[in-house]
């Protein structure tokens, strides 16, 4: 993915993703990533069967 | 109903996590600096910045997500996402997107595309509608 420039940029690549993005009732696709330090890494699977995960995706612009 | 509020309310009974990913509207891309959007978010009192360059290194995006963690105060614990962009395409989450995942490992809850389809409420209703459904049946 490159840095999206324009409406038309980011309105392609929304329906290009959103169409294979998980529904209500489907696994989550698991992922592994590290902190702002790059450290302390974390499994999105480690939680199963332990407590529910809220995921907040997003950026500072 | 914002995130910061949602998080105080849940996040005893719910992990939260926030995955910094791409840069909505970095300087050097979809920059909406200049127009009537930023000064709106000014007047609104949102933190979201302006003058950030999309991190073109993780080293850079690491940095940049943890002066966002900084500034939002939210206290959800922050991931980063690789450079590779493979967690943001596999949720289809730029700009920006909530989602809860049950303890078994699927949806729960799938927010709609942000920022307009960004609703923590909705999230809020739906960590208590999954919460109330998982509570053990009483006689």
């Amino acid at each position: 993915m490159d840095t999206i420039k324009d409406r038309g940029e980011a309105t392609r690549w929304q329906q290009e993703h959103d169409v294979r993005a998980p529904r209500v009732g489907d696994e989550v696709p698991d992922f592994e990533l590290s902190d702002a330090a790059g450290a302390n890494p974390v499994r999105l699977s480690g939680f199963q069967g332990v407590t529910p995960v809220a995921l907040v995706f997003g950026s500072f612009t | 109903m914002g995130l910061r509020e949602l998080y105080e309310r849940c996040h005893d009974r719910v992990q939260f996590l926030s995955v910094y990913i791409r840069e909505a509207h970095p300087v050097d891309g979809w920059w909406l600096g200049k127009g009537p959007l930023s000064r709106l978010m000014k007047l609104a009192g949102m933190k979201a910045r302006t003058d950030v360059y999309d991190p073109a290194t993780i080293e850079e995006r690491r940095e940049v997500a943890g002066s966002c963690a900084r500034s939002l105060e939210y206290g959800i614990p922050t991931l980063v996402d690789e450079m590779d962009d493979a967690v943001n395409r596999a949720y289809a989450a730029w700009p920006t997107r909530l989602y809860l995942v049950g303890a078994d490992g699927r949806v729960a809850y799938a927010g709609g595309i942000g920022p307009w389809g960004l609703k923590p409420a909705e999230l809020g209703d739906a960590i208590e509608t999954y919460l109330a459904g998982a509570e053990p049946e009483t006689a």
